[in-house]
C-alpha cells in the first residue's frame, strides 16, 4: 500500500524567488525506511515540512502539486489532522520540549491531551511509547535536566504516542554526541519494526546506508534519484551534488571491488565483510 | 526550574479549591478599597493573615512583606508629612513634623496593602501553579492561554540562568559592567541582545513542535492528571462573589 | 506589501502565543540586567514592547497583562496592580507599530515619548488609589513630596512623579526595542503576524 504520494510538488517560501522544491514526485510504500540526502539548502527540510503540512499551512508561500499522506491530501487538511498520521522530529531537542510540563511522562502526554483522548487511553499510550523508547527509568525526570540524546528520545516519544503511521525525522542526531546519536538510531530501528513508515534526513551516510530501503537524493530543490542505497551511492556524479558516499563505498570504488550480485559498490561494512568472506 | 513560592504543607487551606482561593484573594484585596473604613480593612487583613496561619505558611510570607517595606515607609513619610489635608501635628521627629490626618490616611493605605499581600499569599503559598492553571482551564479559560502561563513559569528560570552565563562570558571577554553610567549603559546591549535574538528565533521551532502535537486541535482537551478533590467549591465561590456585590451596593447607597 | 490580517484579530497564531512567554522572559532579564548594572531605570518592559512591535496590540497587551499577573502571583503581589499599565503599553506600541511608527528613528523616538506618557497617565490613578500617589522610585517620590509641599493637588504631583519615572524609562526601552527589531531577519518578523497566505503555483 502507498503511504505517501508526492506528485509534482512545487514550493516557494514567502518573500523568496527561488523554488525550494521544484517539481518533486515520488511514492513510498508502507513500512519502508527512506533516507533523504542532499547538500545544505537542497530542500531536505522543506520536503520534510511538506509531509507534515507545516508547508504550506504554517509557513505560507507558493504551493503547487499534490501531497497525500496515508490517503489524506495535505493541502486541504489542517496540521492537527495530519499530525495524527505523520509525526515530525527535528534536530533541536531543546525546542521540541513543550516547556510547560514538569516530567517526561507529562511531556509525552501533551499531544494526547490536545487530541482529547480519555485519561486511560492517554496513560496506555504514554506507557507504550516510553517503553518503546526505553525511557521508563527517567519518566519522572524534568525534561530539561536530561541529556541531549534522552531529550531527543522524549521528543520522539511525544510524537510516537500520537500513533502516526509515518514518521519524518529531520537530522535527528545532528546536535547529539556519538552516544546520543547511537541511542536515537537504535530507537529508529525499533520503530521501523513496529511497521512505521520512516523518512529520515541524515548526513551520516554510513548509518542510513545500513538501514534504509531507499535513498532520496535532492539537489537545488529537485529530485535527482530515488533508489536503493547501493545504486544511489554508486553514482559517479555524487560529488556534483555535494555528497560524499559512505567510506566503504569510497574504498571499494578505489579498489574497484563491486558486489557481483548487484553490480554496485558495497555500501555497508556488513556487505564488504560478506564479499571478503565469499572471496576467501 | 520552576518559578513558584508554593510551600507544600498539609493544611485545610492547601486542600481548598484553587478557584475559591483565587476568588477570595481578589475579593479580599479589592473590597477594602470599596469600603474605606479602618476597622473593616483591619478585620479583612486579620482574616487574610489567619488563613496564612491556618495554612502554616505565615513565616514564608515575611519575605514578601519585606519586599514592600520601602513602599510602606514612603507612604508614612509622604502622607504623614506632606499630605495636603495635614493640619494637626501629632509628633516631631527631629525637625520634621508628622500630622494626624496624613498618618490616618497612611494607616488605612498600609492596612490595605498588608491585607492585599496576605490575600495573595493565601493563593501563592498554598496553591500549586499547575493546579490553579488546570482549574482555570476547566472553568473555561482557553487551554492555549493555560499553556502560555505554564510555560512562563519554566522559561523565566531558563532565561535567567542564560543571562548569568552570558554575564560571566562577556565579563571574561573584557566587557566592563562597572564604573561610569555611560560604560554601564554601553554594556547593556551586548548583554541582552544575544539572549533576545536567540530566544526570538527559537520561537519558530517551538511553535512547530507544538503544532505537530495537536496544539491547535479543535477537540476538547483532556487532562492526564487525576482529578483532585478540593474542599470548599462552588457555593463558597458564589458566597464570595455575593460579598463583593454587597460591598459595591453598600458603596453606591452610601 | 500584501494585505495582512487585521491587527485586532483575536485569532492568535501559535507563533504569536509562543512569543508571549518569551516576551515575559525578556521583561525579566531586562530588569535583572538593568539592576545588575545599577542603571537608574527599570527597563522591565522590553519584552512587552518587542512582542507588540512583532505581533501587534492584542498579543502585546496580553503579554503585558499576563506578565504582571504572573509576577503578582509568583514574586511580588504589588506588580499585579500595574497589569493595566502593561496592557496599555502593549496596545499602544502594537497599534502604532503596525501603522508605520517604526519607519524611522525619529518616529520611534516620538513613539517612545507617547508610550511613556500613556504609562504615566494610566499609572497615576492606580498610584493614587493604592498607595496615595507614590511610584516607589526615589527621585519621583522626592518630586512628589516637594510638589505636595508647594501646595499642588495630589493628582498633579503624582502624575509628575510618574512622568519623571516613566518617560525616560519607556523612551529608552522603545529605542532599544527599535534597534533590536530593525536587526531581526525578515522571516522572524513575519512569523507572528499570522494569516499565512498560500498562493497557487
Ligand atoms: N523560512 C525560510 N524562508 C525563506 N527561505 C527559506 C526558509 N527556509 C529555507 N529556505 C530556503 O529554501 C531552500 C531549501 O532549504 P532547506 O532548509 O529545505 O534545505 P536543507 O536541505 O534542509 O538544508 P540543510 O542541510 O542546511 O538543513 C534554501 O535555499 C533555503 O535558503
Ligand atoms: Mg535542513
Amino acid at each position: 500500500m502507498k503511504k505517501i504520494i508526492v506528485d509534482s510538488l512545487k514550493y516557494k517560501y514567502p518573500g523568496t524567488d527561488n523554488l525550494a522544491l521544484n517539481d518533486i514526485s515520488f511514492e513510498v510504500e508502507e513500512g519502508e525506511i527512506i533516507g533523504i540526502v542532499g547538500k545544505n539548502g537542497s530542500g531536505k527540510t522543506s520536503l520534510s515540512l511538506s509531509l507534515t503540512g507545516l508547508i504550506p499551512h504554517f509557513f505560507g508561500g507558493g504551493y503547487g502539486g499534490k501531497v497525500l499522506v496515508d490517503g489524506l491530501e495535505v493541502r486541504n487538511s489542517t496540521v492537527t489532522e495530519i499530525s495524527e498520521r505523520v509525526g515530525y522530529v527535528f534536530d533541536n531537542p531543546f525546542s521540541q520540549m513543550t516547556a510547560a510540563k514538569y516530567t517526561v511522562y507529562e511531556e509525552v502526554a501533551f499531544g494526547l491531551e490536545n487530541m482529547g483522548l480519555p485519561r486511560e487511553e492517554i496513560k496506555k499510550r504514554v506507557d507504550w511509547s516510553l517503553q518503546l523508547l526505553d525511557l521508563e527509568s527517567i519518566k519522572e525526570k524534568y525534561p530539561f535536566d536530561l541529556s541531549g540524546g534522552q531529550m531527543q528520545r522524549v521528543a520522539i516519544a511525544g510524537v510516537i504516542a500520537m500513533k502516526p503511521q509515518i514518521l519524518v525525522l529531520d537530522e535527528p542526531t545532528s546536535q547529539l554526541d556519538p552516544e546520543g546519536s547511537e541511542e536515537v538510531f537504535q530507537v529508529i530501528q525499533s520503530l521501523a519494526q513496529e511497521g512505521i513508515t520512516i523518512l529520515i534526513v541524515e548526513h551520516k551516510l554510513e548509518k542510513i546506508a545500513k538501514f534504509c530501503d531507499k535513498i532520496l537524493l535532492l539537489h537545488e530543490g529537485q529530485l535527482i534519484d530515488f533508489n536503493h542505497p547501493q545504486e544511489v551511492f554508486s553514482r559517479d556524479d555524487l560529488k556534483d551534488y555535494g555528497i560524499m558516499p559512505p567510506v566503504f563505498t569510497r574504498v571499494c570504488r578505489a579498489l574497484d571491488i563491486k558486489n557481483p550480485l548487484t553490480g554496485h559498490y558495497p555500501v555497508t561494512l556488513e556487505e564488504v565483510t560478506q564479499l571478503v568472506k565469499n572471496h576467501e | 526550574m520552576k518559578m513558584t513560592l508554593y510551600v507544600a504543607k498539609n493544611s485545610i487551606v492547601h486542600k481548598s479549591d484553587p478557584i475559591t482561593k483565587l476568588t477570595y484573594c481578589l475579593v479580599a484585596a479589592i473590597v477594602p478599597y470599596i469600603i474605606p473604613n479602618h476597622l473593616f480593612a483591619f478585620v479583612i487583613m486579620l482574616l487574610s493573615i489567619s488563613l496564612l496561619l491556618l495554612g502554616k505558611v505565615f513565616r514564608k510570607m515575611i519575605p514578601i512583606y519585606i519586599l514592600s517595606l520601602f513602599l510602606l515607609i514612603t507612604i508614612v513619610i509622604i502622607q504623614g508629612i506632606f499630605h495636603p489635608d495635614n493640619v494637626t501635628p501629632l509628633f516631631m521627629l527631629g525637625p520634621i513634623t508628622f500630622y494626624q490626618e496624613g498618618l490616618l490616611i497612611a494607616s488605612l493605605l498600609i492596612i490595605r496593602i498588608i491585607n492585599m499581600l496576605s490575600a495573595f499569599g493565601v493563593v501563592i503559598l498554598t496553591t500549586q501553579p499547575d493546579d490553579l492553571i488546570e482549574a482555570l482551564v476547566k472553568k473555561g479559560m482557553s487551554p492555549r492561554i493555560g499553556y502560555v502561563i505554564g510555560s512562563v513559569l519554566q522559561i523565566i528560570p531558563q532565561m535567567s540562568s542564560m543571562v548569568g552565563t552570558i554575564m560571566d562570558a562577556q565579563r571574561s571577554r573584557g566587557l566592563e559592567t562597572e564604573g561610569k553610567l555611560s560604560t554601564r549603559i554601553k554594556a547593556f546591549i551586548p548583554l541582552i541582545g544575544p539572549v533576545i535574538m536567540n530566544s526570538l528565533i527559537a520561537t519558530r521551532e517551538r511553535s512547530i513542535a507544538l503544532e505537530i502535537r495537536g496544539f491547535n486541535s479543535k477537540r476538547k482537551k483532556t487532562f492526564l492528571r487525576d482529578e483532585k478533590e478540593f474542599l470548599f467549591g462552588k457555593p463558597y465561590q458564589l458566597l464570595l462573589i455575593l460579598c463583593f456585590i454587597g460591598a459595591i451596593i453598600w458603596r453606591i447607597f452610601q | 506589501m500584501n494585505k495582512q490580517k487585521s491587527m485586532w484579530s483575536l485569532r492568535l497564531s501559535t507563533a504569536a502565543l509562543v512569543l508571549i512567554p518569551v516576551a515575559i522572559g525578556i521583561n525579566y532579564i531586562g530588569k535583572t540586567i538593568a539592576s545588575a548594572l545599577k542603571l537608574p531605570l527599570w527597563i522591565d518592559s522590553l519584552g512587552t514592547i518587542l512582542a507588540s512591535m512583532l505581533a501587534g496590540p492584542i498579543v502585546g497587551g496580553l503579554a503585558g497583562i499576563i506578565n504582571n499577573i504572573i509576577y503578582g502571583f509568583t514574586q511580588d503581589p504589588i506588580s499585579t496592580v500595574y497589569a493595566i499599565t502593561s496592557l496599555f503599553i502593549g496596545i499602544v506600541v502594537g497599534a502604532l507599530s503596525y501603522t508605520g511608527w517604526l519607519k524611522s528613528f525619529g518616529k520611534a523616538c516620538i513613539l517612545g515619548l507617547i508610550v511613556g506618557l500613556v504609562a504615566a497617565i494610566v499609572s497615576t490613578p492606580l498610584n493614587i488609589i493604592f498607595w496615595g500617589g507614590q511610584t516607589g522610585n526615589v527621585w519621583g517620590d522626592a518630586l512628589l513630596a516637594v510638589m505636595l509641599k508647594e501646595g499642588y493637588p495630589v493628582w498633579l504631583a503624582s502624575f509628575f512623579d510618574s512622568v519623571v519615572v516613566d518617560i525616560p524609562d519607556k523612551f529608552v526601552s522603545v529605542l532599544i526595542c527599535y534597534f533590536i527589531f530593525k536587526g531581526l531577519p525578515n522571516n522572524v518578523k513575519n512569523l507572528y503576524r499570522g494569516g499565512q497566505k498560500i498562493e497557487e503555483l
